[in-house]
């Protein structure tokens, strides 16, 4: 149990938060824009971190090798670019758009699994 | 009486004019299909152990998956089509298809209402080549191209020729670029295009798309680009590159195959007669139900293409670099085909000296690259490409073209670099050639005994 705070390290604390760019772009126009207005208040630097493994974890289930190498690498490319980011409002439509783009993996994981090919890639095999 | 009869009923059934043979007909087997055993395909007479490591992006590219999500909806439920003005499937339909048009639009710098869909680079190409000039015919008879165009463009000049248009091929370079002052000096009061290919497919050349795009707004010309290869790579911008008419292709930037656009410049308009008669779709310029799936997904592939063009650029020039370097590093009597300086780093283009272009390919199954000649094929020519080079026959024949791409990682780059080191060595130590060129022989000073 950690000992209370003061209301000086919770401000400091998400200032630290790790803000980040999506990896993935915000969808198409039919997509609702209630999530926007959601994230109005900056995430905090637990939420942001469960994101980024979250998205991570997702991109270990895909079959396809390269989509895989490419959501892992992106995500973590992604979030390194935008250490630096200060303003909370770009923070919370980065976290907004982040989750956006997680939701599109996770569906994504499904369809590349229904059709994913019964050979492997030569570099899935271990060669000699 | 009995036996007309039988006669009459046989020729019945006996089509007119085939006589009934005794032997059995000559039957067209379908080609074998693949068989995988213990995980290992036949295909071709090829066994290989896995599904190759793909790096051949300028031949397609593999459909993101974030373009993939974007189009299923479309497939599934949302199947309207967006010509149907009575119902919401049809106005959902034609909100998607606008929204697409904008996403392209805002990737070359243009306005929504100058692009329009058409099925693909090739369609595109065709209405720009033969509408203008069609449209034109009476005042305009000329076109200015180039020697290393993609075959549609080549052919649709082709069939403008036959038609009694004049057609000027331009040569270029030995490094691909095509000179100014020659295209310049090849336009005539009665010149109706120009059309120069903004990156070649083959050797990945960048033309100086800006300089043309003076030359010809100088003359009064419309200037039309095929950027199929440079969309989402190079930046591109309709109005400080003054082009007139662009082809885009969906299937090159992990988009839909089958699916293309045309930019048609409206201030000052360009003209087209259209290929395709029918309702008036796409104003006229191409009639057509609108594939309201694909053309989302070229959408989403251009959206996420203007994000992701400065990390992909950069990411693909670092690879581009362990490629040459890997290679260039146990391999000597490499070439690059194509400029250095202006290319699209996705795509290089290497020839191998001494070493024979098909038993090269045969090795390299493992990865899936294209080759510069069409020795695949039933013709043994080498490309017009690397001819409009000046390269020579052998070297043309060993050319194979490496396309990177946004998937992929530098592990392939490194199986690449073995694999193709490995057969061009294996390939060098058996070559009666390569041993006389190490002890120091000039080849090209032998003189062949007749026997």
């Amino acid at each position: 149990m950690r000992p209370s705070m003061t209301g000086l390290e919770i401000s400091r604390r998400r200032q630290e938060s790790i803000e980040f760019q999506s990896p993935f772009p915000s969808r198409s126009c039919f997509r609702s824009r209630s999530l926007m207005a959601s994230a109005a208040s900056a995430p905090s630097r637990a939420e942001v971190l469960s994101l980024f493994r979250s998205l991570l974890r997702t991109a270990t289930k895909f079959t396809d090798y390269n989509v895989r190498e490419y959501v892992r690498r992106r995500t973590i490319d992604g979030f390194r670019e935008n250490w630096g980011l200060s303003d909370p409002s770009s923070i919370a439509s980065a976290f907004a758009d982040g989750r956006n783009q997680l939701e599109v993996a996770k569906r994504q994981v499904v369809v590349y699994s229904l059709y994913a090919p019964k050979i492997k890639n030569v570099m899935e095999i271990r060669s000699g | 009486m009995a036996a007309a009869k039988h006669l009459s009923l046989l020729r019945r059934a006996i089509p007119a004019g085939r006589f009934l043979s005794t032997a059995t007909a000559a039957v067209v087997d379908p080609p074998p299909p693949m068989v995988v055993e213990d995980d290992v395909i036949s295909m071709k007479g090829v066994r290989i152990s896995g599904r190759p490591l793909y790096l051949d992006m300028q031949a397609t590219s593999p459909v993101d998956p974030r373009v993939l999500d974007a189009m299923l909806p479309f497939y599934l439920s949302r199947y309207g089509n967006p010509h149907s003005r009575t119902h919401f499937y049809g106005w959902e339909s034609d909100a998607a298809v606008e929204t697409a048009r904008a996403q392209v639009a805002a990737l070359v710098g243009a306005n929504p209402k100058e692009i329009f869909f058409t099925s693909g680079a090739t369609e595109s190409n065709n209405i720009s080549v033969k509408g203008v000039m069609h449209f034109y015919r009476d005042k305009k008879r000329h076109v200015v191209t180039t020697q290393t165009e993609h075959k549609c463009v080549l052919d649709s000049c082709r069939h403008l020729q036959q038609e009694g248009f004049d057609v000027t091929y331009l040569p270029v370079r030995p490094d691909g670029l095509v000179d100014l002052d020659r295209l310049a000096a090849s336009i005539r009061p009665d010149t109706g295009l120009v059309s120069v290919m903004a990156v070649n497919n083959e050797i990945g050349v960048v033309q100086p798309l800006e300089e043309i795009g003076r030359i010809c707004k100088e003359k009064g010309v419309p200037f039309h680009t095929d950027a199929a290869q440079a969309l989402g790579k190079i930046p591109v911008d309709v109005e400080k590159m003054g082009i007139g008419l662009m082809s885009l292709s969906g299937h090159k930037i992990y988009g839909p195959k089958g699916v293309g656009a045309l930019y048609l410049r409206r201030r000052p308009r360009v003209r087209v007669e259209p290929q395709m008669s029918g309702g008036g779709q796409e104003r006229g310029i191409r009639s057509g139900t609108v594939p309201t799936p694909l053309v989302v997904g070229m959408g989403a592939a251009c959206e996420i293409a203007m994000k992701e063009m400065e990390y992909d650029g950069r990411r693909i020039a670092a690879l581009q670099e362990r490629l040459l370097n890997g290679i260039r590093s146990r391999l000597d009597g490499v070439v690059i085909n194509g400029s250095v300086e202006h290319r699209y780093a996705g795509n290089l283009n290497l020839s191998f000296a001494y070493v024979e272009g098909e038993s090269l390919l045969m090795g390299l199954k493992e990865v899936a690259v294209s080759s510069g000649s069409a020795c695949t094929s039933a013709s043994l020519e080498p490309s017009y490409v690397l001819r409009a080079l000046g390269v020579d026959e052998d070297m043309a024949h060993t050319s194979i073209r490496f396309g990177i791409g946004r998937f992929t990682t530098e592990a392939e780059i490194d199986r690449a670099i073995e694999l193709t080191v490995n057969q061009v060595e294996k390939l060098r130590e058996m070559s009666p050639l390569y041993e006389m060129v190490k002890e120091g022989i000039d080849i090209k000073s032998i003189q062949w005994a007749q026997h």
